[in-house]
């Protein structure tokens, strides 16, 4: 809360939420059932729409939930699309500027934060890679402050290097169709909504690029360690 | 060339290997991120920028106080209103300074009946 204001009543949440409540009739959204307040004394459970509704309203602890929660899942994207760490956080940046400019006029219920926050990201991947003029073909540099996560080990490391060697190889919407779908993990159709193409469309995209990669790294399966006998 | 049961299992595993192993944002970046949320969350409690430039010094602190130039234009006719009419006062106006101000044996308005404050701004006696 503002400040972390210790001395909130036990009737705070209540009012907020009559209040929250009076001003959701009034623009005619669905009223939420009292028990989402609770969420306020733990930021992690909001969703991320939620919060950002909190930041616009100059909630700072929002802004550190938000930045917690957003900016991993933005740097692991746009280090994906760009295959370089430092252009990728130059993009994270970015993005989470255009986040933050955006917060004050975000209706919620419109549409998803992630969805929006995904095109943003891989429109300013796009606009670097066109600048640019082609992908760093060298894989992701290791992080220089140790920020892999603690399942990451070193034949994870290698594997995904690979990955990203590969991925640079593939067409730009190949990528991100392939990117989102496999290393993100979202399904087809929120894909769809991202890249502003239809379903069958993705699904093309997706069987295309995993038949590229699959065909590139198969002539470094004996160094990325794994045997003809796929027991790995 | 066609691809094998093989290479695809292989290719879902690099995958996973890859989900387990993301770029991650370092300690300096998540802290450039949040110093940009937190100053435009300043930004947008601060009062917008002026059209006119500022001036700078204790007038236009003045001015911005009292809610800008216009304001202060209503305030100096307001001003000037009034003293209008200490200079040429209306008729009855006269007595309640006579009756306030005036007599030499003031009477305290606390002490009286409530009622005799608005016999004196009546102008009775």
């Amino acid at each position: 809360m503002r400040g972390g204001a210790p001395l909130l009543s036990r009737h705070a949440p209540a009012t907020l939420w009559g209040l929250g409540a009076a001003a959701r009739v009034f623009r005619k959204e669905r009223v939420r059932p009292l028990t989402m307040v609770m969420a306020f004394d733990d930021p992690t459970d909001m969703p991320d729409e939620a919060l950002l509704v909190l930041y616009a309203n100059g909630d700072a602890g929002a802004a550190r939930a938000l930045t917690a929660r957003l900016a991993p899942r933005v740097m692991a994207h746009a280090g994906r699309l760009l295959g370089s760490r430092a252009e990728a956080e130059e993009v994270t940046q970015e993005a989470m500027l255009r986040l933050w400019r955006i917060a004050p006029r975000w209706r919620p219920g419109e549409a998803k934060l992630s969805t929006w926050l995904y095109r943003v990201t891989a429109n300013l991947c796009t606009d670097r890679l066109r600048r640019a003029r082609g992908v760093a073909l060298e894989a992701l540099p290791e992080p220089a402050d140790g920020a892999a996560g603690p399942a990451a080990g070193l034949q994870d490391k290698a594997r995904a290097g690979a990955l990203h060697a590969a991925l640079a190889r593939l067409s730009a919407r190949q990528r991100q169709a392939v990117v989102l779908r496999h290393l993100d993990e979202l399904a087809n159709p929120e894909i769809a909504a991202i890249m502003e193409i239809s379903v069958e469309a993705v699904e093309s995209l997706i069987a295309r690029g995993k038949r590229a990669l699959a065909a590139d790294l198969s002539a470094r399966r004996m160094e990325l360690g794994y045997t003809d006998d796929t027991d790995t | 060339m066609t691809r094998t049961p093989d290479d695809l299992d292989m290719l879902e595993d690099v995958f996973a290997a890859a989900r387990r192993a993301p770029p991650e944002p370092g300690a300096d970046l998540l802290a450039r991120i949040e110093a940009d949320a937190l100053w435009l969350q300043a930004g947008a409690a601060r009062p917008s920028p002026r059209l006119l430039p500022a001036i700078a010094g204790w007038r236009a602190a003045l001015a911005e106080a009292v809610g800008g130039w216009p304001a202060l234009t209503g305030l100096a006719a307001a001003a000037l209103a009034g003293v209008w009419i200490g200079i040429s006062a209306p008729a009855g106006l006269a007595g309640l300074a006579q009756a306030m101000l005036g007599t030499p044996d003031a009477v305290y308005l606390v002490d009286l009946d409530p009622a005799v404050t608005f016999e004196i701004a009546e102008g009775g006696g």
